[in-house]
This record gives structure tokens, sequence and C-alpha cells, in this order.
């Protein structure tokens, strides 16, 4: 029996024409493929190699396969919450990176896997070396720096998902606002927020508080005048209290009585525009914070 | 023989295999689980972070109809294959004037209609569930809210079904061409399994690696990228059902579809090439 006869070659053979035959099947289909994978991949959350490794490492890799995503993500997210409370830091960092992956759509699980990883896991490793009366403050400012930064990358992910949402802007602003004591660069995401169009109105008013607590008064004082002019008269937009803000800063500028703001009466609008669904707080959400 | 006699025996076949399909307590059993699971989709909902109730019933319908869809693909067609082999009626068969290749299309054919009537019954109580919903919220809302339109558009839930049926005829024709080959039900059904998982996922590996500079690593990718169809082509339900900036073209569909058939076609005949061999 020759080598071309012998029935590994004749076997091997046949796999080689098989393949040969699906390569240029490939090539074949290429212009038909092409063009549909370019529109459906542009319209679908990418799923990349870390995603199908955590959901591997979780057992889930049929499920993600299947198209239950989003459910595989919620349960996670409730499995997420379970390691938070048990304070796995690492655990629960690579829990908020899968959810992520799995379904990025929901801006709840960006926004707090954020919170969680800039308010909670700065406390949990403070607490690890010592408490806030042992670990010097140097520390404390070091690991709440590197905690927020992860924060911020997630969001930032999150941006690239959901450009205009005002949501993550304001958290990012609410991040060095409230743990990093960083009023400058708060300012620069408050204004970011209020620019969006689903902004709520507490966005801009916060920016010209933060323009204040700077001591930049006139620029808080133009900003104000022009807030005011620009807003609905509706009860959410609390055109009262930013009026209160320009006096206050006119007294505080010692704007002459004849250059003051006049501000135009305006009937309050009967049907107001309807407010941002987050000017209420979420019932769910992880931490609620106060505005 | 002339080419009208070719297809009387494959709708033959393919009829027979139907019905021995819908007898079958696996295909009923499915069935109901995936009833089962799309109904309960509201049950689900609680569980739900984020998304809007109409887009979590729908991703979840999706979700029950590729998952159940692709079990049943493969399952029902190596049952299929096997039990006329196991049984030795294949035998009988192709004892009579009946070619080897309207042997498997006429399998082909008596599984797919078993994924069609699969597909339409999940994607009619899909619609149905959706349409409940869809009427209550728009109760609930009374005039709060003015629509342009309706909420959901209930033929991209048919299309979806469609589209999907077209990739569940690529995935039993490729477990046809596994069968041609293997001697066990068993072996044939993980091989197939392994196949669908390379096949949804070997876009990733492309993706991941066309950054690469020249190297076997750069031409091992591409080469998976040709041999394997892209499954992921066919999961376009983020781009389905709801007013989306971007609807699917027609175009694309059109695209979809005639890469489905290809494919399909493709391993029906490389099935062929091997069963040809194949002493039953």
């Amino acid at each position: 029996m020759s080598l071309l006869q012998h029935p590994l070659t004749l076997r091997l053979r046949r796999i080689l024409f098989v393949l040969l035959i699906l390569s240029l099947l490939g090539l074949l289909t290429r212009p038909l493929e092409g063009p549909a994978w370019r529109v459906v991949k542009s319209g679908q959350p990418e799923m990349n190699l870390e995603a199908i490794e955590g959901a591997l490492g979780q057992g889930l890799v049929v499920g993600v396969l299947g198209g239950f995503r989003a459910i595989l993500a919620d349960f996670l997210w409730i499995r997420t919450n379970t390691i938070w409370e048990r304070r796995d830091r690492v655990k629960m960092d690579a829990m908020v990176r899968l959810v992520t992956t799995l379904d990025p759509r929901p801006e709840f699980f960006w926004i707090n896997g954020s919170r969680m990883i800039a308010y909670d896991v700065p406390n949990w490793r403070i607490r690890e070396e010592g408490g806030y009366s042992e670990v010097p403050e140097a520390r404390q400012r070091a690991i709440d720096l590197e905690q927020s930064h992860q924060a911020f990358d997630l969001l930032d992910e999150a941006l690239e998902f959901h450009p205009d949402r005002a949501k993550l802007y304001l958290e990012k602003g609410q991040i060095y606002l409230n743990r990093l004591k960083d009023d400058a660069n708060a300012a620069k995401w408050f204004l970011q927020a209020s620019k969006q169009a689903d902004a709520p109105y507490y966005a801009a008013r916060i920016y010209a508080e933060l323009l204040r607590k700077q001591g930049k008064n006139a620029e808080a004082y133009t900003y104000l005048k022009d807030l005011h002019r620009e807003l609905p008269n509706v009860p959410y937009a609390q055109k009262g209290i930013i009026l209160e803000r320009i006096r206050e800063l006119e007294n505080t500028l010692e704007i002459p009585f004849w250059e003051r703001f006049q501000a135009v009466v305006e009937p309050v609008l009967e049907a107001p525009r309807k407010a941002p669904a987050f000017d209420v707080p979420e019932p769910h959400d992880h931490a609620g914070h106060s505005h | 023989m002339s080419i009208l006699d070719s297809f009387t025996r494959i709708r033959l076949i393919a009829g027979t295999t139907f019905l021995e399909a819908v007898r079958q307590k696996f295909f009923n059993s499915l069935l109901i689980i995936s009833i089962a699971l799309v109904g309960s989709s509201t049950f689900f909902q609680q569980f739900d972070f984020g998304t809007g109730e109409l887009k979590f019933i729908t991703d979840f319908g999706f979700g029950a109809l590729f998952f159940f869809g692709s079990i049943l693909s493969i399952t029902a067609t190596t049952q299929l294959f096997f039990y006329e082999m196991e049984n030795r009626t294949a035998l009988t068969m192709l004892a009579k004037p009946v070619y080897k290749l309207e042997f498997l299309a006429g399998k082909f054919l008596g599984a797919h209609l078993l994924m069609l009537s699969f597909t339409f019954v999940i994607t009619l109580v899909l619609s149905a569930i959706l349409y409940w919903r869809d009427t209550a919220l728009v109760a609930r809302l009374g005039d709060e809210v003015i629509l342009d339109g309706p909420l959901v558009r209930y033929g991209d839930v048919f299309l979806f079904g469609f589209l999907q049926w077209m990739k569940f005829g690529i995935l039993a024709a490729m477990t046809l061409f596994v069968a041609s080959f293997s001697n066990t039900n068993l072996y044939t059904i993980i091989v197939s399994f392994f196949l669908l998982i390379i096949c949804q996922l070997q876009y990733i590996a492309r993706d991941a690696y066309s950054g690469m500079e020249a190297g076997w690593e750069r031409f091992l990718v591409l080469g998976l990228g040709l041999i394997f169809p892209n499954f992921q082509l066919f999961n376009i339900g983020d781009q389905l059902v709801f007013d989306v900036d971007q609807a699917l073209p027609l175009s694309t569909v059109l695209q979809l579809v005639g890469y489905g058939v290809i494919y399909t076609v493709a391993f029906l005949l490389l099935a062929q090439v091997n069963f040809r061999r194949r002493e039953i």
C-alpha cells in the first residue's frame, strides 16, 4: 500500500478538502458578510474577550451566547451586592466589570458600580489599614485618589456607550465634590452635565455654587444671570432661588443699584415641562445623594 | 428519474421526518419549557435594574428563542438522522431508488420545518405578551404621553424569528455534516455544540487579532474567520422591535438571508460528500 493510499493520508486529504472548500466559501460570502456585519455590529453592545473569560469563570458562557445577557447581568448584579456586603473588594471590582461588559445599556450598573468603587472601597481599605484615626491623612488621600480614578475609568467607559447622559457626568462631578473635595474639577463636570439634553435643573445651580465656593463670584454672577434668562418659569427650575443667589452676589460684588439684574416677571406655566426623571431620587440607588 | 420525481421524494422524506419529530417527547418538552419561560418574562422583570419593561421582555424572548432553538436544532437533527441509521430504516429507504443527497435533503427539510414551527410558536407567544404589556402600559400612561406610533413593531419580532430560523438552518446543516462522518449520537451533539460556540464567538477572535502584525496567530484567526460562519451576524435583536435611530435596512436583511442560504446549501453538499462514502 503506497503512502498516498494509506487510510490516514486519505482522511487527511478529506479534511484538507473540507477546510479548503469552507475557506473558499468564506471568501465567497465576504461581500455579503462584510456590509451586513458593519450594520449589525454598530447596533449591538460589544462583547469582548474579557467578558467571555468572565462569563466562562462564572459558568455562564452558554447563557451569554444564548442571548440572556440582560437577565444574567441582572442576576450577577444581585450577586455583586452580596460580595459588596462581604467587602471582598477584588471580587467586587471584577463583578462590576463583568456586569457592565455583559450589559452596558443600563446606566444603573455603571453609576452604582462607580459609587461602590469610589465611596465604599476607600472606607474598607482605610479600616483594613487600621482605621481613620491610625492611617495618616496623606495615605487616606492617596487611597481616595486611587479609588476615585478607578471609578472615573469606569464612568469614562460608560460615557463611550452613553455620551449624552447627564447622570454620568454628574456622577463624576459628585465624586470630585464629595470624595476628593476638588471643587474646580467638580465644577467642570457639573457644567458638562448641565449641557446635556436630559440634565436636571440643579446641575447648573450646583455649577454656579461651586464657582462661588472657588471665589469666582463675577463668573458665577454672569452665569446665573444667563441661566435665569434661559430657564422656563416652572417650579422645578427654581428661578426664585437663582434670583436670590443673584441678589447675594450683587451685594458681595457691590454692583451699583442701576446696574443690577432686572428679572422679567413671567407667569408660572400651568403645564410645566416634565422634570427629568432623576430630579426624583431613584428607589434602589446604591448610595443616594441629595442635592 | 426527473428532477420533479426527486423533489417528490425529498418532500415525502421531509414530511415523514417532520411528523416523527413533532411526535418526539423532547420537542414537546422543550417547546413547553420555552413557552413557559417566555410567558414568565414579566415575572423575571422584577430582577431588572434599568431596561424598560417591553425591552426586557423582548430581550428575554429573543434569548429563549436562540437558546432553546439552538439546542433543539442540534439534538433534533442528530436524533432524526441516527434514528434511521440505528433502526436500519435508512438501509430500506436507500435500497429503493433514492439518492443519498435526497435522503439528506429530506432529513434536513424535516428538521428545518420543525424549527419553523418552534420559531413561529415562540415569536407568536412573545408578540402576544408584548401586546398585552404594551396595551397595559399605554392604558396606564393615558394622556401623559403622546405617541407618534405603536411602542412595539410587531413585524420586527417575526423578522427576528425568521432570521433566527435561517441561522438554525445553518446549524442543522452543520449538524448533518458532522453526523455524516460520525458514528454516534453523542459525538455529533457535542461536536455540533462546539461548532455553535466557535461560530458564535469567532468574531471576537477576529476583532481581537485584527490589529496584530503579520504572524502565525493572525493567519490562524483569519483562517478561523473564513472557515466558520459568523453566527453573531444574526444577533440583531437590539436593532429591531423598538423605535431605534437606525432600523435594520432591507439590504442587510437580504444579505443575511443570502448568507444563511449559501452556508446551509454548502454544509448539506459537504455532508453528502461524506455520506456518499459511508457504509450503512
